[in-house]
C-alpha cells in the first residue's frame, strides 16, 4: 500500500499495516527530518525492519540529495540475509508499482570466510584460517612477487577483480551473500572484495556491527562512507558492551609466549633480509621519516595490521627515531615484552591507570610515551617490508602493538586490571592483564560524530533514558512503541512465593536454601503440567543452573517433570547446545513436549527464537544480574558514577532487566504468537525493577499478577492457555491491531495512533 | 445435564477478575476480548452452516477418549474424567437422535496403549452401558494419539470418515513419527477433529488442519458441551465422495400378543453377539428381505447386510437437508418497532437485532441461537402458517 507519512510518499509492500508500525514511521521521518540521531524502541515481531527500510528507501528517493546512503547494522549473518529478503521484498513492490527499472543498489557484506569462493581457502573451517590464507594469496607483496615469479600462487579471482572489477560498476539491484558469490563466480571477481569496494557507491549496506564499531576494521571498510548516511543498529540492547569489546584487550602469559616467539622469528627474519637485501630496510626507514600519510596505498589487503583509532595527528608526525630502525624496533618491543611478563609475575591483584601505567614503565624500563603510540603503526610497516605471507601467527604481538598503542593514546576511560588467577579457580595461577574499556562512547563516538543521523533500534532498550546517557549523544527522538493487540496474547506473571509461603528468590543470601530450590523445582513441575509443547527457562549462570538441577535431581522433582516433558539443557559447548536445540525442536512439534534449560545471557538467551509452539511459556528463575564481583565490573560502575551520574545500583538493575526481557521476549514473535512470561523472583514486583520492562511487558502486568504464588500461577496461566487456544483469525484483528489504508486513514485511528508513541 | 447453569459456577472460575473486563472494555485499546471474539465465531457459525452444502447423511464416527493421568485433574468438577463421560453419554444419545442412521464408537487411550471401548454400532444402548462402567476405570500414564489413531485407522479402513478426539494431555507418547500417519489418514480422506481439554497442542492443530476437522480447545463445561455439540451435526461430505443410492429396509414391527396362537417367542438377530439378558420375545421387526427378527432399529441386517430403518428416523434427520435460513442481522438503533423479541418476549438489548427473512419477526441473540442450533423452524412461520 502507498502511505503518505506527514507528506511522504511510503510504498509499503503488505497490503496490511499494524499501527505501531505507521507510528513508528513517524518518529523515524521527523528524526531524519532534523537530521539527528534516535532512539526506537518497538517489541519484536511487530514488523521493525520493514517499516525502517520502507521509510528511509523512501526517504532516499524523494531527497536523494538529503539523505545517501542507508547502512544497516545488524547482529548475525542469519539476520543479515532476513534483512535483505525483507528489502528484496520491498524493492520488488517499487518495481511493480512504478513499472520503473530498479536503480538502487543493496548489498549484504559480511567475512571473508562466508564470502570467499576460492575453491581452496573456502574450504577451511575458520574464520582466522580463511583470512590468513587469503592474505597470503592477495597482499600487495605476494601480489609483486608474482610479477617476477609466477610460480608464487595468488587468487585468480582477487586479480581478475583489481584488474577490471573496479571499473565496471556492479549492477542495481539486491545482493544478499548469496547472490554477491554467484556474480563474483559468473564474473570470476572475488566476492569480497568486489562487496567492499561496492559499498562506497551502494545506497544500502546490510553488514555486521563490528565492521561501524571495531576501530581496527572500520577504519578499513567504513572510512569513506559518505556523511550523509542513516546508520541504523537494528537488536541495539547490548551496542555498549559490543562497544567495550571491540576496544578492550586481554593478555594472558599464553599470549606472552607465542608474542615472545614472534619477536624471535622477526629478529631472525630481519637479520637475514639484512644480508641479502638491505636496501629494503634503509627504504623503509626513510619512509618512516617522513611519516605515515602514505598509508593507504596497499592498506586494502593488508587488512589486519591497521592501528586502533589513531587520532589524525599521529598519522601527519614521523615515527620517533627510538623505534625507527627495524632491530631498535624489535629490541623495544623485547623490552615491552619483558616488561609485561614482569607484571605478570604478581600474587596479588593490581589495578591502576593508564597514565599510572606508562609512568611505572618508564620508570622500569624507560620506555617513552610517544613510541608506545607508534606500536601498531610500526609494527604493520615492518611487517610488511619483512614480506612475511603468513600473518595469522603474528596475533599475538599484533594484539600487543594494539594494546601499547591504545593504553598511551586514552588516559581516559580504561582501566589495566591484573588478576593472578580467575575468581573461580583461586588456586590455579593464570595470570591475566585485562585492559579494559569502560566507556562504550569512545567507540561510538565517530559513527555519531560523523553520520548526520544515527538509529538505535530493538524490542527491549528499556529505559529509554539510559543509553543516551551511557553512549553520551544527544538523540532527537526517543520513543517507545507498545504492541496494539486483538486479545492480550502475553501474559506476564511474577512469582514470589511458593505454596509453603517461602519468598522465591535467587538473591545470594538464600539462593542455596533448600526451600528455594524446591519451590522453583515446583513451579517448573507445575507449569510442565499445564503448559503445552515447549517452555523454556531461564537461569541466572550456568554454575546455579547446575547446582539447582543436581538438587532437583536429588529431590526426585527432575523424574517427576520428565513424565511431562523431556528435558534439555543448554551448556557451554556450542555443538552441544545445538544438538540440543534441535532435539527440543523435534520434542515441540511432534506433541512429546520438552523443557529447555539455559542461561540468561547465554547463546539461547539472545539468538534464538522461540516461535509459537517451540516456547508457550518462559520461566525466568532470579534476576540475571551480571557478576558483580568481577573486578572489571566494579572498575566500570565507578566509572559511571564518576562520569555518567548512574549509580552503581541503577545499571546493574537495568542490565539485569534488559537480559530478563531480552529472554521472556523469545517466546512472543509476533501478534498471532501467544506465550506465558513467568518472572520467578519476588525481587521483580518492586517499582524498580518493573520499572525497566519495556513498556509492551509492563503494559500487560496488572496488580493482580504481582507476587503471585505457584498455585495462582497455576490457575491464571491455565485460564490465560485456554482463552488464547480459541480459534483466532485474521479478521479478529483487522482493524484493531492490523489496518487496511482505508481504515488507516480514519481519523480516529489516526488519534489511537497518535497514543502508541510514548516518549521518554 | 439440567442442573447445569450457563457458566461454571463462581467459585470454580478460579480467580475471576470481573473488574480487568470492564476495564478492558473502556480503555479503547485493547478492548477487543476472547469472548467478544468468541462471540462473533459462534454467530459466524450459525450463518456459515446453512449455505448450500451436501452433507454426509450416513456418518461412522469414532470417538477417542483420552484417559490418562491428567484426566484426573480436577478442574472439571469431580473430575476431567467423569465430566467427559457423562457428557458424551448425553453426546451419544442427541448424535443418534439426530444422526438416526449413522453408527458410533468409542477408543480409550491410556497408559500408551489404545483400547477399544465399543465397536462401530448403530445402536446408543451399548455405548451408553460402555460409558457408565468406564467412570470407575482408573486413569494411569500417557495416551498414545498414534496409537490410538491406528487402532482406528488400519482395521476398518474406508468405513470410517470421522475421528473425533477428546485430548486432555499436552503430550502423546507415539512408537513411531505421527506425520507418517496423518499422511496416511489424509489419504484415506479421514477427517480428525479434536476437542483439547488443556491447552493447544502442535501435533493436534497439524492433525486437524492437515485431515480437515477442527481443533477447540474448551473453556469450562458449558463450553465443553457446547463444542461436543458441534459434532453432532453431520459434517459437509467430502466432495469426492459419490453419491450412491443405499438400499434401505423399512421393517414393520410385528406385535404379537401371548394370546395369539400362531405367535411364537424367538430369538432377535442382535442378540447374537451380545452376552447380556438374551430373551425370548414375541414381537420385532423383521427384515423385509430375510425375515430376520430384531428387535431395535436402526440396524444392519446381520444376514443379508441392509440397513433397517424407520421412516420417522429418516424424517427426523431432514432438517440437515432443509436448514432454517439465517436470519438477517441489523443494529438495534436502526431497528424500528416494537422492543421486544418475538421468542422470549424479552426486551431487545443487545447490539443487534435478528429478522426472520420470512416472517419478518424479530429475535433477541439467545433466541437466534436457540431457533438454529436447537428447534430447526421459525416460531414466527409456525405461527403465520397456522393462522393463515
Amino acid at each position: 500500500m502507498k502511505l503518505n507519512i506527514d507528506g511522504l510518499l511510503v510504498y509499503f509492500p503488505y497490503d496490511y499495516i499494524y499501527p505501531e508500525q505507521y507510528s513508528y514511521m513517524l518518529e523515524l521521518k521527523r528524526t531524519l527530518d532534523a537530521k539527528g540521531h534516535g532512539v526506537l524502541e518497538m517489541p519484536s515481531g511487530t514488523g521493525k525492519t520493514i517499516s525502517l527500510l520502507s521509510l528511509i528507501v523512501a526517504y532516499q528517493k524523494a531527497y536523494p540529495l538529503e539523505v545517501t546512503k542507508l547502512v544497516y547494522c545488524s547482529r548475525t549473518v542469519p539476520e543479515i540475509e532476513k534483512v535483505v529478503e525483507e528489502l528484496r521484498k520491498l524493492m520488488d513492490y517499487y518495481t511493480k508499482q512504478t513499472e520503473a527499472k530498479n536503480d538502487f543498489l543493496a548489498l549484504a557484506l559480511s567475512s571473508r570466510k562466508n564470502l570467499c569462493i576460492h575453491p581452496e581457502v573456502s574450504a577451511l573451517r575458520f574464520g582466522k584460517e580463511v583470512d590468513g590464507k587469503c592474505h597470503s594469496l592477495t597482499a600487495s607483496y605476494i601480489r609483486a612477487q608474482h610479477h617476477s615469479n609466477p610460480s608464487q600462487p595468488v587468487c585468480q579471482f582477487y586479480e581478475e577483480f583489481d584488474a577490471v572489477g573496479r571499473q565496471v560498476p556492479i549492477p542495481p539491484g539486491i545482493y544478499n551473500l548469496d547472490d554477491l558469490k554467484d556474480f563474483g563466480r559468473r564474473k570470476g571477481w572475488c566476492p569480497y572484495f568486489l562487496a567492499r569496494y561496492a559499498i562506497l557507491h551502494a545506497n544500502i549496506v546490510v553488514y555486521s556491527y563490528h565492521y561501524l564499531l571495531d576501530p581496527k576494521i572500520a577504519d578499513l571498510v567504513s572510512k569513506e562512507l559518505a556523511k550523509k548516511s542513516v546508520v541504523v543498529f537494528d537488536e541495539a540492547h547490548n551496542i555498549d558492551n559490543v562497544c567495550i569489546d571491540s576496544m578492550s584487550v586481554n593478555i594472558t602469559r599464553r599470549t606472552l609466549d607465542r608474542c615472545q616467539t614472534n619477536v624471535e622469528t622477526l629478529q631472525n627474519t630481519i637479520s637475514r633480509i639484512k644480508e641479502t637485501d638491505a636496501a629494503k630496510l634503509r627504504e623503509e626507514y626513510s619512509r618512516l621519516v617522513e611519516g605515515l600519510k602514505e598509508a593507504n596505498v596497499a592498506r586494502e589487503t593488508d587488512m589486519y595490521l591497521s592501528n586502533p583509532v589513531l587520532p589524525d595527528e599521529i598519522l601527519q608526525e614521523a615515527v620517533p627515531g627510538s623505534i625507527r630502525t627495524a632491530e631498535h624496533f624489535v629490541g623495544f618491543m623485547k623490552r615491552f615484552l619483558e616488561y609485561l611478563k614482569a607484571r605478570l609475575r604478581i600474587h596479588h591483584v593490581v589495578q591502576e591507570s593508564a597514565p599510572q601505567f606508562l609512568k611505572d614503565i618508564y620508570e622500569k624500563v624507560c620506555i617513552d610515551r610517544k613510541p608506545l603510540r607508534f606500536c601498531a603503526e610500526r609494527l604493520r610497516s615492518l611487517l610488511r617490508t619483512l614480506e612475511i605471507a603468513d600473518i595469522a601467527d603474528f596475533s599475538a604481538i599484533t594484539l600487543i602493538s594494539h594494546f601499547a598503542t591504545l593504553v598511551s593514546t586514552y588516559s581516559k576511560g580504561f582501566t589495566i586490571i591484573i588478576e593472578p588467577f580467575e575468581d573461580r579457580t583461586p588456586t590455579i595461577a593464570n595470570p591475566v592483564l585485562h585492559f579494559s574499556c569502560m566507556d562504550p562512547s569512545i567507540a561510538i563516538k565517530p559513527v555519531f560524530g560523523r553520520f548526520q543521523s544515527v538509529i538505535i533500534t530493538s524490542g527491549t532498550l528499556s529505559p529509554l533514558d539510559i543509553y543516551p546517557r551511557i553512549l553520551d549523544f544527544r538523540p532527537v527522538t526517543v520513543a517507545s512503541f507498545t504492541m496494539t493487540l486483538a486479545r492480550t496474547c502475553l501474559c506476564p506473571l511474577i512469582v514470589g512465593r511458593g505454596n509453603d509461603q517461602v519468598a522465591m528468590t535467587s538473591k545470594f543470601e538464600t539462593r542455596e536454601d533448600f526451600a528455594v530450590i524446591r519451590n522453583y523445582g515446583n513451579l517448573l513441575l507445575e507449569m510442565s503440567a499445564i503448559v503445552p509443547d515447549g517452555i523454556v527457562a531461564f537461569f541466572t549462570s550456568y554454575i546455579y543452573m547446575e547446582n539447582i538441577v543436581a538438587s532437583w535431581y536429588e529431590q526426585g522433582i527432575l523424574e517427576n517433570i520428565q513424565r511431562n516433558k523431556l528435558i534439555f539443557i543448554e551448556t557451554q559447548d556450542a555443538a552441544e547446545t545445538s544438538m540440543a536445540l534441535e532435539k527440543y525442536q523435534e520434542a515441540c512439534e511432534n506433541g512429546r513436549g520438552a523443557i529447555l534449560l539455559s542461561v540468561a545471557r547465554g547463546k539461547v538467551s539472545e539468538g534464538i527464537d522461540f516461535v509459537h509452539h517451540y516456547g508457550r511459556a518462559v520461566i525466568m528463575f532470579g534476576v540475571p544480574y551480571v557478576y558483580t564481583q568481577s573486578r572489571i565490573l566494579k572498575a566500570r560502575l565507578e566509572y559511571l558514577r564518576d562520569q555518567f551520574q548512574i549509580r552503581e545500583n541503577d545499571f546493574l538493575t537495568f542490565d539485569a532487566m534488559r537480559h530478563a526481557a531480552q529472554c521472556v521476549g523469545r517466546a512472543i514473535r509476533g501478534k498471532t504468537d501467544y506465550g506465558l512470561m513467568i518472572f520467578a523472583d519476588k525481587r521483580y514486583a518492586r517499582a524498580d525493577k518493573r520499572g525497566k520492562l519495556p513498556r509492551w511487558i509492563q503494559e500487560h502486568l496488572t496488580d493482580g499478577s504481582l507476587n503471585l504464588t505457584i498455585d495462582e500461577t497455576v490457575q491464571l496461566g491455565k485460564h490465560f492457555l485456554r482463552q488464547m487456544a480459541q480459534p483466532f483469525r485474521q479478521e479478529d484483528q483487522l482493524g484493531l491491531s492490523l489496518l487496511t489504508l482505508e481504515q488507516l486513514q480514519s481519523e480516529d485511528m489516526l488519534q489511537k495512533i497518535a497514543q502508541i508513541a510514548q516518549q521518554a | 445435564m439440567d442442573e447445569e447453569p450457563e457458566r461454571a459456577k463462581r467459585w470454580e472460575g478460579g480467580y475471576e477478575r470481573t473488574w480487568e473486563v470492564l476495564k478492558e472494555d473502556e480503555s479503547g485499546s485493547l478492548k477487543a476480548s476472547v469472548e467478544d471474539i468468541l462471540f462473533q465465531a459462534k454467530r459466524k457459525r450459525v450463518s456459515e452452516g446453512h449455505g448450500q452444502v451436501r452433507l454426509g447423511m450416513m456418518r461412522h464416527l469414532f470417538v477417542i477418549i483420552d484417559s490418562s493421568r491428567s484426566m484426573e485433574d480436577q478442574d472439571l468438577r469431580p473430575n476431567r474424567l467423569t465430566s467427559t463421560l457423562k457428557l458424551m453419554e448425553f453426546f451419544v444419545e442427541e448424535y443418534f437422535d439426530q444422526n438416526p442412521i449413522s453408527q458410533i464408537g468409542i477408543i480409550t487411550t491410556k497408559n500408551k496403549r489404545a483400547e477399544k471401548l465399543t465397536d462401530l454400532a448403530g445402536n446408543p444402548k451399548k455405548h451408553l452401558a460402555a460409558l457408565k462402567k468406564a467412570v470407575d476405570s482408573t486413569c494411569v500414564g500417557e495416551p498414545s494419539l498414534y496409537n490410538s489413531l491406528n487402532c482406528v485407522a488400519l482395521p476398518s479402513g474406508t468405513e470410517i470418515k470421522e475421528i473425533l478426539v477428546i485430548f486432555s494431555s499436552l503430550t502423546t507418547c507415539d512408537p513411531a513419527n505421527i506425520y507418517e500417519l496423518i499422511k496416511t489418514l489424509n489419504a484415506l480422506k479421514i477427517r480428525v477433529s479434536v476437542i483439547g481439554l488443556s491447552a493447544e497442542v502442535r501435533v493436534c492443530t497439524i492433525l486437524t488442519r492437515e485431515t480437515g476437522g477442527s481443533y477447540n480447545v474448551i473453556l469450562d463445561e458449558s463450553h465443553f458441551k457446547e463444542l461436543l455439540m458441534l459434532h453432532v451435526k453431520p459434517p459437509p461430505a467430502s466432495s469426492s465422495s459419490e453419491c450412491s443410492l443405499i438400499r434401505m429396509g423399512f421393517p414393520q414391527h410385528v406385535i404379537a400378543s401371548m394370546s395369539d396362537q400362531d405367535a411364537k417367542p424367538s430369538f432377535s438377530m442382535s442378540h447374537l453377539d451380545s452376552t447380556g439378558e438374551p430373551g425370548l420375545t414375541l414381537g420385532g421387526y423383521y427384515c423385509p428381505q430375510c425375515r430376520a427378527k430384531y428387535t431395535e432399529l436402526p440396524v444392519e441386517c446381520k444376514v443379508c447386510g441392509l440397513t433397517l430403518v424407520s421412516a420417522p428416523h429418516l424424517a427426523r434427520s431432514f432438517h440437515h437437508l432443509f436448514p432454517l435460513e439465517a436470519f438477517q442481522e441489523t443494529p438495534l438503533e436502526e431497528y424500528e418497532g416494537e422492543r421486544f423479541c418475538e421468542a422470549c418476549q424479552g426486551e431487545l438489548k443487545d447490539k443487534s437485532v435478528f429478522t426472520c427473512l420470512a416472517c419478518k419477526k424479530v429475535f433477541c441473540v439467545e433466541c437466534d441461537l436457540f431457533i438454529h442450533d436447537t428447534l430447526h423452524c421459525c416460531p414466527g412461520c409456525m405461527q403465520t402458517d397456522r393462522t393463515s
